[in-house]
């Protein structure tokens, strides 16, 4: 079985051979030195050596990641005698016969050692990384079958063919579809009824229910034009943007925070989801709206001079990727990043699995891993975080005001931190004077504290009402008294003695204090203030030095240094007596008497100045979670993936397969200009090709290819080749317009056939791969959702903004806070904070999926946990009420009508009159079954519905139980299949 | 894609599903339903007892005399890449006195009374090894095989290999998971079909009396199950009616099997959460009468009523939350922290396998205990350890492992597994053999590529199978 054969080459030998790419990888020559080293040495130093000998750190100068860190920098000489394994160092050290033993985690394999010895034996063959500025695709490299793949050929544009019921076609994608349909025996399904088309489109544009007014009017214009009348009310609907933008979300992995550690927050994501709704909705073209999204902070502004805010936010769609900013292998942080950006790019617009040749060449694609650099090489010339090699990366946001502009906002704010950094800086100065001064008495005042410690306790007097009795007291007498004897101040003495009183906390710095013989403790008492005046000489030595540079910067108006920085751990005594609430310790409190007037009066004015700097700060600027370019990076391919096993240099350059040696010329500084238009072009024989089967697929449930993001080998065959190319081309040819190709698409017959399948169609095409029908398709999540809460008559149709707490809190964590209460908001589902850590439960029950990565098409699942959700939800529950008061509310309406009103509004679909009285007859059984029920039982809200029965009403009564039963019906018509199924 | 199109598919050749999958007429309508093992299981089960933050192996299960002796003095080699690069102190001796237990003679320290009476059942794994120093990544790792981005979590493979045999339950349950270093994301059926997602049972910071609903929307809305029924007859003959008249449409039948599937669910789930059912010498055993073992103990309870339930893959987490904000994680304070951390599980875990034992059950179910990572045998902040994945122990319990035995060994200093080193994957790799998958046949295809919880790495320790 070949095909088993091939699975199992994707899942275990494809990412274990991490080759070295370049022409002559496919002939694996092991006996040739450079291989024997990339496949048996190499690998090795990765895995067992670089950790303490790579980039990273070089123990004893060695640096296992290039050549030239095998020579200890000339210092002691190379580990390696070429040749000689005998002579090497680093072959008695893994061999264990030498006084270094390498690695000391434990020896080597036998196999192992043998191969390092034979390396050197060979003469220690190391590759240089080769400098090239070609790309890969030096033409020849690829195979004729590789550069014949279907997608990678040009667009070409195909009659639409001819067929025999001619009169069915309404548009040239008709001609496509029943040329095949008549090829293959098969009739396409007849014309659907108007009301089901109604919701089909509606749905369908739009992602809400027709109203009852739209249902009316529709039914009553019988005009030629009024279906189109109403494709082109929908389309000029702003629900439409939110529709359609949301399928592009989808596409774009889109959410409001990182995912992973600590989920932090993109504070203004949604600037970037309120771009994509409004380009829909104002129809702006395709290959602009990818440009935008790729380069828009490069491209000019529509006015022109003016800072393209927009393009800036549009470059979200690269910075709004997953991203593990607490990662501590910086490098390959970084690397996990860019391969994100390298693999949304490549799913999204070119429908290529690029991120697969991450680690050698791709297995099944003609993308070579030079090809994958070439990619990163651009995004790594991109900033998408700041200080990435921090403990914890920061996220970049880009002003969105001229840079002058936000400078006003950042460089006042820097005036503010100097003073602040002046004033503590006069803190600090002061209180390093106060504690040396006070160092002698540390002794004087500990063994006594000790002392205290030891005491008996005082005896308690007889309690009394008045408030000098209270122990505290009791024990401040003994202090008093402790201190006149030893002739030391009280209130010291006290604190001394406070802060060596047991607490929770572990102190194992304190155990010989309070261990200490009576006669040892002033030895003891001199030890830690002797320690305590070594650790204090040396920090506020440190501290002073800084000072005095950072006055100086600031003198000269340069970036003043890091402050040094110090860990309470290393002397904890110090740290806890001379900070915070220790006995040594200055505060607010005391700083009157203990710093010098002349710091007093500098530290008063410094206050006010910086008071008088807050209440002029300009407002903070808006911003965007976008990328912008950084410095250009000179990449090379990473062996096997890893990013410290360098390869070759690379060029910044786009996939040779489809550039056909036309590279275009690289400008700008990372060359994602280039890359924005090269992708937009109409030439690019994918990208076209990409977005017209989306869109299909988007109308239709499924894509004429099934794959939407991979149109490489491994993803499905068109299923109408001529028919992609005849949408691609028209796509183009109408400059892009999505509206334009939803036109093309809503108004053929092919879309307007019946869902009901015959038995043919069942047999021979379960899949309706031929479209003989219209596949029935379920609700999405924010169908659903929106749905109901349009039935409830609740929905709220305000646009955009953001429902995130803590906007504008910068990097604040969403980490620990409970899930998004849905249920309190009524806004259009799509607005909803998508979390990655948290996705709200009702989006995750309905296969929204994760927002993680490219999403072409959503999974659609029946399971139980849905049908609880039906049954049981209070969300369903209220909107059932709400959907069963407004039946209710007019009084006077015959139960027949609300019965079709009902229908109407959740299932767009006239109730034939045996529905009706089967309706009629279940709520009658059903208040039946309920009256031997409490009240209480039947779930009814204490409210009451409509008063109490009047007699010339055609309804029994009005009451509870009347309700009750209404709300049962309206929640099996919101569980029904008629209602969750779009058809 | 939905699902009929992937099986086609794989009818064509694409073997979009593994070869299992393409038995799957069945499988496409229930995917939850039994399967068959590709080789021997043995075991049946697993429960997960998952402890974040990072527990220090060095003061639990493996203790090293060389740390005695050299107590204080520095690191005689290279530190590996660690989560905070300053702090450091020198070596760190264990504050807790180690004893010899049972008749297997395996040592435990002090902070495990009630587990060391159970020493014999166990097998101690001291030679874990992950590739992440920081919490987000290696509990990604640990739940899901990777700590770079979103894959399935381990409970969802398992499922996706073996069904699960409760219909009227959820297959993988996670109890009271955290929202912390990637959150969901650990119990997400990632690139798999959304039925193989854990389902979680509340989140970390819910206390056991703030769960009214156990399993969300499992509870009727104050309505009396026969007025319910009575409404289900009237939507599942409005939806027969459909399906009739739509014809051929295999979706509208599935629905219709989901419905009843969940008046099952509604009827069964909750007696499995119900502990009023269960003895007050049960409860006392868990330490649901003590304030500090009531919440893990009531985890593990429910656990063992999962289990018993045939729940496939049950996951208790003891994490982070309000009054325990660091879990495990003892960067200072090493010694108040593990002896609070321990308190709260010690007697919980001892009652579950004495409860487990009692009840047969330990001979089909495997129990699984990890940190996502251990500690450092060298200090921080003077009495606190760093994260280690370099090297440090997780153990098993129960079915398919050998009882009494140690796995593997770490170092002198307790910083780098040495013997028989046990990768995350390996780990994984192990417990799907136990479970009767074979690592490298259960693959899902996705993105231009079959995927496995292994990756491509991934070797079954067999030394400690039973």
């Amino acid at each position: 079985m070949r095909s088993l054969d091939r699975l199992r080459v994707a899942g275990t030998v494809a990412l274990l051979l991490g080759l070295a790419a370049g022409p002559s990888v496919g002939v694996l020559r092991a006996n040739e030195p450079d291989e024997f080293f990339e496949t048996k040495v190499r690998p090795l130093f990765v895995a067992q050596c670089q950790v303490c000998h790579g980039d990273k750190q070089q123990m004893g100068d060695i640096d296992l990641s290039r050549k030239q860190g095998l020579d200890r920098n000339g210092a002691a000489g190379s580990i390696v005698v070429a040749g000689d394994p005998d002579a090497s160092p680093l072959i008695h050290a893994i061999r264990y016969d030498s006084k270094i033993k390498m690695p000391p985690t434990g020896k080597l394999s036998d196999g192992e050692i043998a191969d390092l010895t034979e390396w050197v034996r060979m003469g220690a063959p190391w590759p240089e990384p080769k400098v090239s500025q070609q790309s890969s695709g030096a033409g020849s490299e690829f195979t004729e079958e590789e550069k014949s793949w279907w997608s990678f050929q040009p667009v070409k544009r195909p009659e639409p063919p001819a067929v025999r019921k001619a009169d069915w076609a309404r548009s040239p994608i008709d001609n496509f579809i029943l040329a095949r349909l008549e090829k293959e025996g098969f009739e396409p399904a007849p014309e659907v009824d108007k009301l089901t088309l109604l919701r089909r489109v509606t749905y369908d544009l739009t992602g809400l229910p027709p109203t009852e007014r739209e249902i009316a009017d529709f039914l009553a214009d019988d005009s030629p034009k009024a279906y189109e009348n109403i494709v082109e009310r929908l389309l000029d609907s702003s629900r439409y943007g939110e529709r359609w933008g949301r399928h592009w979300l989808d596409v774009a992995r889109y959410a409001d925070s990182t995912g992973v550690d600590e989920d932090h927050k993109y504070p203004y994501a949604w600037k970037y989801r309120d771009y994509i709704v409004d380009a829909f909705n104002d129809d702006v073209p395709f290959d602009r709206l990818l440009r935008e999204q790729i380069a828009g902070d490069l491209l000019p502004a529509d006015n022109p001079g003016a800072l393209n805010t927009r393009g800036i936010i549009a470059t979200g769609f690269m910075a709004l990727g997953p991203k593990l900013i607490a990662e501590q292998d910086k490098k390959k942080m970084l690397y996990d990043m860019i391969d994100e950006q390298i693999e949304v790019v490549g799913k999204a617009v070119l429908g290529l699995t690029l991120q697969c040749a991450r680690c050698h060449d791709h297995k099944f694609d003609p993308i070579r891993q030079r090809d994958y650099y070439s990619m990163a090489s651009i995004f790594r010339s991109t900033k998408q975080v700041t200080d990435w090699q921090s403990h914890v990366s920061e996220l970049y946001f880009a002003p969105l005001v001229p840079d002058d502009e936000a400078d006003l906002y950042f460089s006042h704010q820097k005036k503010i931190e100097r003073k602040k950094q002046r004033i503590s800086n006069i803190v600090d100065e002061q209180t390093a004077a106060h504690v040396m001064r006070s160092l002698h008495e540390v002794p004087k005042y500990l063994a006594p504290a000790r002392e205290l410690l030891n005491a008996p306790k005082p005896r308690m007097s007889a309690p009394t009402a008045t408030a000098e009795a209270t122990p505290g007291h009791e024990a401040d007498a003994v202090v008093a008294e402790t201190a006149s004897k030893y002739g030391l101040d009280a209130g010291l003495l006290g604190k001394w003695f406070d802060y060596l009183k047991p607490t929770d906390e572990v102190r194992p710095h304190l155990d010989r204090l309070l261990q200490a013989n009576q006669a040892d403790l002033p030895t003891v008492a001199e030890q830690y203030r002797a320690e305590f005046e070594q650790t204090a000489s040396k920090r506020y030595g440190e501290l002073a030095e800084w000072r005095t540079k950072f006055a100086e910067a600031l003198a000269k108006d340069e970036t003043p240094p890091e402050k040094p920085f110090f860990f309470a751990g290393e002397n904890r005594f110090f740290t806890e007596t001379s900070a915070g609430n220790g006995p040594l310790s200055v505060t607010k409190e005391n700083r009157e008497k203990l710093f010098s007037s002349e710091a007093l009066e500098q530290l008063a004015r410094l206050e006010i100045e910086q008071k008088e700097l807050e209440k002029t700060l300009p407002p903070k600027p808006p911003m965007a979670n976008a990328v912008a370019e950084e410095a250009p990076h000179q990449q090379n391919v990473f062996v096997g993936g890893n990013v410290r096993a360098l390869g070759d240099e690379v060029p910044k350059a786009f996939p040779a397969i489809l550039t056909h040696n036309e590279q275009p010329e690289i400008k700008s500084v990372s060359g994602r200009l280039e890359l924005a238009r090269w992708l937009s072009s109409a030439d690019n024989p994918l990208t076209a090709r990409v977005m017209a089967n989306r869109i299909w697929l988007w109308h239709f449930g499924e894509g004429l290819v099934g794959t939407p993001n991979n149109f490489g080998k491994v993803g499905a065959q068109p299923t109408h080749p001529e028919l992609l190319d005849y949408l691609a081309s028209e796509f183009v040819q109408r400059g892009w317009s999505v509206k334009a190709m939803h036109r093309l698409i809503v108004l053929s017959s092919t879309y307007r056939m019946s869902a009901d399948t015959t038995e043919q169609a069942h047999e021979k095409d379960p899949e309706n791969q031929l479209l003989s029908h219209f596949t029935r398709r379920r609700m999405d999540a924010e169908e659903i959702r929106d749905t109901l809460l349009a039935i409830e008559g609740a929905i709220d149709y305000g646009m955009g903004g953001t429902l995130q707490t803590g906007v504008g809190q910068g990097m604040t964590t969403t980490d620990q806070l409970p899930p998004f209460d849905v249920s309190k908001s009524y806004r259009r589902t799509l607005y909803l904070p998508l979390r990655r850590a948290n996705i709200p439960k009702l989006l995750t029950l309905f296969d929204f999926g994760d927002a993680t990565t490219s999403t072409g098409a959503r999974a659609s699942t029946n399971v139980a946990p849905q049908a609880l959700f039906m049954m049981n939800s209070e969300f369903v529950s209220r909107v059932a009420e709400g959907f069963a008061r407004r039946l209710l509310a007019e009084r006077r309406m015959p139960d027949e009508e609300r019965v079709r009103r009902a229908w109407l509004t959740a299932l767009a679909k006239e109730p034939a009159a045996a529905e009706v009285s089967e309706a009629l007859d279940y709520m009658r059984a059903f208040r039946k079954q309920a009256a031997t029920k409490d009240a209480q039982d039947i779930g009814s809200s204490p409210q009451q519905g409509p008063d109490d029965p009047s007699p010339d009403t055609p309804s029994y009564y009005y009451g509870e139980p009347t309700l009750a039963a209404w709300r049962s019906y309206c929640r099996v018509l919101l569980a029904s299949n008629d209602f969750i199924y779009i058809q | 894609m939905s699902r009929r199109a992937l099986l086609r598919q794989s009818a064509c050749g694409f073997g979009m599903l593994g070869l299992r999958g393409l038995l799957a007429a069945e499988e496409a309508r229930n995917p939850l339903s039994p399967k068959q093992p590709h080789i021997r299981a043995r075991a049946k089960r697993v429960i997960f007892l998952f402890m974040h933050g990072g527990p220090s192996h060095l003061d639990i299960y493996d203790p090293k005399p060389r740390l005695e002796r050299d107590h204080g003095k520095p690191l005689p080699f290279a530190r590996p890449l660690t989560f905070a690069e300053e702090q450091v102190g020198g070596l760190l001796k264990s504050p807790f006195a180690f004893k010899r237990h049972g008749q297997s003679g395996i040592p435990l320290s002090e902070l495990f009374p009630n587990l060391a009476n159970h020493v014999d059942e166990m097998c101690i794994v001291r030679s874990m090894v992950g590739d992440s120093v920081a919490h987000g990544g290696a509990l990604m790792q640990l739940h899901t095989g990777t700590n770079t981005f979103t894959r399935p979590s381990w409970g969802s493979w398992v499922v996706y290999g073996l069904g699960t045999e409760n219909q009227n339950l959820p297959g993988f349950i996670t109890i009271k998971p955290t929202l912390f270093h990637g959150g969901a994301k650990n119990y997400s059926a990632g690139f798999l079909p959304a039925a193989y997602e854990g389902t979680p049972i509340g989140y970390a910071a819910l206390g056991p009396d703030d769960l009214k609903e156990p399993i969300q929307y499992l509870e009727r809305p104050g309505m009396p199950a026969d007025l319910q029924r009575f409404e289900l007859d009237m939507l599942q003959k409005l939806n027969r009616r459909n399906a009739e008249q739509a014809q051929f449409d295999p979706q509208l039948d599935g629905r219709i099997q989901a419905f009843e599937l969940a008046a099952r669910m509604q009827t069964e789930a909750p007696e499995a959460f119900d502990l009023t059912k269960e003895s007050e010498a049960t409860k006392k055993l868990y330490g649901l009468d003590n304030d500090e073992t009531r919440d893990f103990g009531w985890q593990c309870l429910v656990a063992r009523r999962l289990s018993e339930r045939g729940v496939r893959f049950v996951q208790a987490s003891h994490t982070y939350r309000v009054g325990n904000p660091v879990g495990w994680d003892a960067h200072s304070n090493l010694v108040p922290n593990h002896v609070g951390r321990a308190k709260q599980v010690d007697q919980p875990i001892s009652a579950l396998l004495t409860d487990l034992k009692a009840r047969g059950l330990l001979d089909d179910t495997l129990i699984v205990w990890s940190g996502e990572f251990g500690r450092t045998p060298i200090a921080q902040s003077g009495d606190g350890r760093d994260h280690n994945p370099y090297g440090y122990t997780s153990w098993m319990a129960g079915a398919g492992v050998k009882h009494g035995f140690i796995y593997g060994a770490t170092d002198e200093f307790g910083y780098h597994a040495v013997e028989d080193r046990m990768h995350i994957h390996d780990l994984h790799a192990t417990v799907l053999h136990i479970l009767g998958l074979d690592h490298k046949k259960l693959t899902h295809f996705h993105g231009g590529r079959n995927f496995r919880l292994t990756d491509v790495a991934g070797n079954v320790a067999e030394k400690l199978l039973a």
